[in-house]
């Protein structure tokens, strides 16, 4: 692997000349355990310097300082909830799973509602033919008792009971 | 300017407060009470927060002064790199992880014995990431004096790096 360029930034933070981003990926660079015996002594220096970075203040100070402050401490932590994407839009896949639903709902009820009009529209109008049907029954056969009456002569003399 | 507040904005600094005057105290309980002391004088100035360009700089600012002066009352000087005697080259194993932490805590020796100004420097530069422009701000001295400040620490640094692994 070529360390030129690694070699170069160094010599430019030696000299001041590097911008804080060149200093970082310096930094960088040193964190790893594969560096090269040329570089190897100025591990130490930047590991060194890591150290120092993390160097905290104990952990109740914050409260302490809150309360000479007169401000309280939080009496409850916040965490923030860090959402995935698939998170974030599940509410809106939960109504449209719900329009979804009310819509198949509400087709099948109204397929229902149709069917049953259709049905009810079929019954009347069977009904309504049986009804004529029946009617013309009972209107045909008088008619036909008194065609027949009329076409046979009642000899009313010999009919009647001596 | 932004909705600043004790909670939101002067808080968070404590450990960058504290990580300054811990490297110009050198001890732990002193700094502390520097960055409380920091913290509270920031507090009694919240009238003018306003019309403060950088309250982290002001803090700063704050932070190396008050730690300067528990420095001196202690009567603690620290010696001058250039002044302690040259350590004992020796060769390190670097495989060794023993000897690995000694020349760690020994280059945090070289560190511990630049002048303070230096330090703080180094320190505003390499730990906390601040800008040549910041760091003068902070320190109020020029931007090019950090620059030469900074030059000869690490420098020196690089000397006494040298020097031990050869």
């Amino acid at each position: 692997m070529d360390y030129k360029y690694i070699e170069q930034l160094l010599e430019r933070y030696w000299e001041c000349q590097t911008t804080l981003e060149e200093e970082a990926i310096l930094r960088n660079f040193f964190r790893q355990e594969d560096v090269p015996a040329s570089l190897l002594p100025y591990r130490q220096f930047f590991l060194e310097e890591d150290e120092m970075a993390s160097e905290r203040l104990s952990k109740d100070f914050q409260d302490k300082m809150l309360r000479l402050v007169g401000e309280e401490a939080p009496t409850h932590i916040c965490k923030a909830r860090r959402l995935t994407f698939m998170r974030r839009v599940r509410p809106f896949y939960r109504a449209a799973g719900l329009v979804a639903i009310l819509l198949t709902i509400g087709n099948a009820a109204h397929q229902s509602f149709t069917d049953d009009a259709e049905d009810i529209k079929a019954a009347q109008m069977a009904e309504g033919i049986v009804a004529d049907s029946l009617q013309q029954i009972t209107i045909g056969s008088p008619e036909q008792q008194s065609a027949e009456l009329t076409a046979q002569p009642v000899d009313t003399i010999s009919t009647l009971p001596r | 300017m932004e909705n600043i507040s004790f909670r939101t904005t002067v808080l968070p600094l404590s450990d960058r407060l504290f990580r300054l005057a811990l490297r110009i105290t050198m001890n732990r309980a002193e700094a502390e009470d520097v960055v409380q002391d920091t913290l509270l004088k920031v507090w009694e100035q919240r009238n003018e927060w306003e019309q403060i360009d950088s309250l982290e700089a002001f803090a700063l600012t704050i932070c190396r002064n008050r730690a300067l002066d528990v420095k001196k009352r202690a009567g603690r000087n620290n010696t001058s790199l250039d002044k302690i005697d040259s350590v004992q080259p020796s060769i390190f194993n670097l495989q060794s992880s023993i000897e690995e932490r000694e020349q760690l805590s020994l280059v945090r020796k070289f560190m511990d014995e630049l002048p303070e100004v230096q330090r703080s420097i180094m320190l505003l530069r390499d730990i906390e990431g601040k800008t040549y422009q910041e760091i003068a701000q902070t320190l109020d001295i020029s931007e090019t004096q950090v620059k030469v400040y900074l030059h000869r620490a690490r420098t020196k640094i690089k000397e006494r790096i040298w020097t031990i692994n050869t």
